[in-house]
């Protein structure tokens, strides 16, 4: 009875701690890509970004209930497009920012003097992460 | 009043081959009387050669120092950066298009495997066939209506970050692209007023 607890409570314990390890991790890694930032610049909603910070806290939220439930819905096809759409659209943003971070484009620039070129290479960037993962999905996985 | 001169260094130059530098290369300079002006502009500061590096820093105070030899009535005032870097180089010529094509071909390959990589990293293909069970309640094995959908996405949410879409932009502010590359240079920039600078060389400035 006595163990019982004990163990119930170490649970408890290593589940919330490595609850809080993870969050904290996944807030410090969307910081430093600084995805958020960009998204309220382009709204021009600088007076709504504590809104933007909790929609990121609810969505990680949502994504953890998701991971442990076994329920089902029967949403139509819509949805799914809907949801591959956003699913994407984040994450193109994601490796977009680690691109930017990982500086390929002022080497490109500076030392192989591709000035003129810079904008058709962004594009070689975004069409090889369409078709990387077209090719992947469509042909690669069986 | 009428003897002070006024100098704002440029903050960069490029220049080819081995020329003089006249002071009107690497400043601005205001004064009272335009013809002191144009003296002073075509005061002799410079002269690169062979030997010198890529980059040459002439620091201000060089610059009044010389002036003030030169013409011990007026008063420099600085305004403005206070170094101006030259930059040697031969004729800059474009790379050829089919280099810029080569590259090209080696990002697009390489940010083909990159985000397959790190799809199979995160285990994507399971979360969406788990997601696709979660959502519609049938097993699939190939949930594409939410991998094609996604491929799209991804490339629209890069378009989004960069704001660009070719030479087109979404809007007038500077992307992260043009901020990155710009910080970069400032780096460079910061380095070589430290680096080529010959006032900061202690073993010259005896």
């Amino acid at each position: 009875m006595i163990l019982n607890v004990v163990n119930k409570f170490a649970q408890i314990l290593i589940g919330f701690s490595g609850g809080l390890a993870v969050g904290a991790g996944f807030v410090a890694f969307i910081t430093v890509l600084g995805v958020i930032p960009r998204l309220v610049q382009l709204a021009k909603a600088s007076q709504h970004i504590r809104l933007f910070g909790s929609c990121a806290t609810a969505g990680a939220l949502f994504g953890t209930y998701l991971s442990f439930t076994d329920i089902t819905w029967n949403e139509p096809v819509f949805v799914l497009i809907i949801w591959g759409l956003l699913h994407g659209l984040f994450n193109g943003m994601l490796a977009a920012a680690l691109t930017e971070v990982l500086n390929v484009f002022p080497i490109l620039s500076k030392r192989l003097r591709l000035d003129g070129y810079l904008l058709w290479l962004l594009m070689a960037i975004v069409f090889g992460k369409i078709a990387g993962s077209l090719f992947q999905w469509l042909i690669f996985v069986d | 009043m009428e003897n002070i001169v006024y100098i704002r260094m440029k903050k960069h130059i490029r220049l080819s081959g081995a020329p003089v530098v006249h002071l009107k290369d690497i400043a601005f300079v205001g004064a009272v009387s335009p013809k002191m002006r144009k003296r002073l502009e075509q005061t002799q500061i410079y002269q690169v050669t062979e030997s010198d590096s890529n980059y040459i820093v002439i620091d201000g105070f060089i610059i009044i120092r010389h002036l003030q030899l030169k013409e011990p009535s007026i008063e420099v005032q600085l305004i403005g950066p206070s170094q101006t870097i030259i930059h040697v180089e031969e004729k800059a010529k474009e790379m050829p298009a089919w280099i810029a094509a080569s590259v090209w071909l080696v990002l697009f390959i390489g940010a083909a495997m990159t985000i397959m990589n790190f799809h199979y990293d995160v285990s994507m293909q399971a979360v969406q066939q788990k997601l696709h069970y979660l959502l519609t309640g049938e097993k699939e094995n190939h949930p594409l209506w939410i991998q094609v959908p996604y491929s799209i996405g991804l490339g629209l949410g890069m378009l989004v970050f960069f704001n660009h879409w070719f030479k087109k932009r979404f809007n007038e502010e500077p992307s992260p692209l043009e901020v990155e590359i710009y910080k970069y240079q400032q780096s460079l920039d910061d380095y070589i007023i430290d680096h080529e600078n010959k006032l900061n060389d202690s073993e010259r400035s005896q």
